[in-house]
């Protein structure tokens, strides 16, 4: 056994979305191959990339099915979904499905996906990356970040719970961390949150998450967040492979003729 | 198997106006379900009690008497009323066929992620907010488009987007892509120029009788709460005045709490 490849590859960056993945295989310590996507060269819109995920994102995740053939996986909220209905037997991470709590877990995994991923992602857009200065655009995403934090705040401390549903860490806060994690990122300060900032410093002690943030590098966010100089260095790399991205988007997805 | 007869009905709480409560509807509308609708305001969407039942001040939200389970998020309520109630799988797959159930899953995911903040931001831009951007139009118009060409080739050579059968997967992208002409402000023959597959699978969706009912339900409670088909109350002309006006009240309410 022990010699066997691994059947699961993580195709994958080191951002929010893609430490999910690799947080939730090291708590379920499932042995599992990383395929490195270099964003900043647009791997991801390469055909071969494609033709695992037609959304040309990160992550992605390919498994050998129980059928013997290749699933192909895209969509962190689902890859995770994925990964616990099919080797969380014990619910490690998860609840059994049916019941109260499963219902929640995902209830929250949906509210990351659709609320916080999004809005977080477009206030680092504004803040960080877009071409021109619009401060319209950084305060309405900060501000329904912010909003959006105040909600995971109150969650956590008006039921007085250690983790989102309740008292066992799920895929739920897996899902949360690391944007919470890179809340500065994105101009948000995250001591004013604080039951949020206690639920971030104890996911942090987990040795799953610890291990998982660091694929495929070193999860180096709260470095950065230190030093004002590197981060200006690090936005203007990124600014560069998101505009041209954009530009390249904009092209190539006009629609057919 | 629980036969419908016995289901006491759903509540779902929607604001008529916006798109993401309707995707729920129509599921129940596919499976013949049950349900009673319950009409939230603009303005008491992020207000005591709606927030008692959903914190994060947003509807959808449901209440399921047969199960005693409140939920709220469009992915993760349709997720469970596929569960609870498609036993006989007309829009979903038995669970035996995993790779097609996860698969379903897996495009769900995307509209909730994709489709839904990246149309809903394009609306901000091009019809909500009063002062025009146009890198942020252009940013979010572009977005959007990616968006549909990646469905577009999903269903190249194919009806539907998992195997060969409609699902809660295939439903949940119909809302948003029906008004595509209000978001970016386009003429309404055009909203999917380019985009052929896609069209012609929002036809095949919109023509079923279960999305015509529901529209009907919208149209109907939207004009019993003065709100025309569009969205905006009756008498405002424009969005920027209504929610002008919205904002004004919210904060002569705050003041009055404060004081
Ligand atoms: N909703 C998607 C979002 C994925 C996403 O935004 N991925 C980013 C990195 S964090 C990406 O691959 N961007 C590349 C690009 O836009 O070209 C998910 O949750 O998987
Ligand atoms: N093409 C994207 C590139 C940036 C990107 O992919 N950002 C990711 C974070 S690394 C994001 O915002 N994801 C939003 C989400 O996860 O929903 C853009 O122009 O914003």
């Amino acid at each position: 056994m022990a010699s066997e490849e691994p059947s699961i590859v993580l195709y994958t960056t080191q951002t929010p979305n893609g430490i999910k993945i690799s947080i939730t295989l090291e708590e379920l310590g499932l042995p599992y191959k990383v395929q490195k996507i270099d964003i900043s060269k647009n791997t991801q819109k390469e055909q071969w990339f494609l033709d695992i995920n037609p959304n040309g994102r990160i992550p992605a995740l390919t498994d050998t099915f129980t059928d013997g053939k290749t699933i192909n996986l895209f969509e962190s909220g689902s890859i995770m979904q994925y990964l616990v209905a099919q080797y969380d037997k014990d619910y490690k991470i998860s609840f059994p499905p049916g019941t109260r709590e499963f219902y929640e877990m995902n209830n929250w995994i949906f509210f990351l996906n659709a609320g916080v991923g999004p809005m977080q992602g477009q206030a680092n857009h504004f803040t960080r990356y877009a071409p021109e200065h619009i401060e319209y655009g950084v305060n309405r995403y900060q501000n329904e970040t912010r909003r959006l934090y105040g909600v995971l705040d109150k969650h956590l401390s008006s039921k007085n719970i250690p983790y989102l549903v309740g008292d066992k860490c799920t895929i739920a806060d897996i899902a949360h961390w690391g944007w919470i994690a890179s809340a500065g990122w994105a101009g948000i300060e995250i001591n004013d949150f604080p039951a949020l900032k206690a639920w971030e410093d104890r996911m942090a002690e987990r040795p799953g998450v610890e291990k998982g943030r660091h694929v495929p590098d070193r999860h180096g966010i709260k470095d950065l967040l230190k030093d004002k100089e590197k981060m200006e260095k690090h936005a203007a790399e990124n600014r560069a492979w998101v505009q041209a991205g954009m530009k390249d988007d904009a092209e190539k997805h006009k629609g057919k003729k | 198997m629980q036969s419908i007869d016995a289901i006491k009905p759903i509540k779902i709480h929607v604001l008529p106006a916006g798109p993401n409560p309707w995707k729920p509807v129509l599921i129940l509308e596919e499976l013949g379900l049950p349900y009673s609708l319950n009409f939230i305001s603009f303005e008491d969407v992020k207000k005591k009690p709606f927030t008692d039942i959903n914190p994060n001040g947003r509807a959808p939200a449901i209440e399921d008497p047969n199960t005693d389970l409140t939920l709220w998020e469009s992915g993760a309520i349709i997720q469970y009323i596929i569960s609870q109630y498609d036993t006989n799988h007309i829009l979903s797959y038995p669970s035996y066929a995993l790779k097609e159930t996860h698969l379903c899953n897996q495009w769900l995911a995307f509209q909730i992620s994709g489709q839904g903040p990246y149309f809903g931001q394009a609306a901000w831009f091009n019809v909500l907010h009063p002062e025009k951007l146009p890198s942020a139009i252009a940013r979010y118009n572009a977005e959007l488009k990616r968006i549909l060409s990646v469905l577009d080739g999903a269903l190249e050579g194919r009806q539907w987007l998992v195997g060969d059968k409609m699902t809660f997967a295939d439903l949940a992208f119909t809302v948003w892509n029906d008004r595509i002409e209000d978001l970016i402000l386009c003429e309404k023959e055009k909203k999917f120029e380019g985009f052929p597959n896609v069209q012609a699978w929002h036809e095949r969706m919109t023509s079923r009788p279960a999305w015509k009912k529901a529209m009907e339900k919208r149209e109907k409670l939207m004009d019993e709460h003065g709100l025309l088909p569009n969205g905006m109350p009756k008498g405002f002309k424009s969005h920027g005045e209504f929610h002008a006006s919205v904002e004004a009240k919210r904060k002569a309410e705050a003041a009055e709490v404060k004081e």
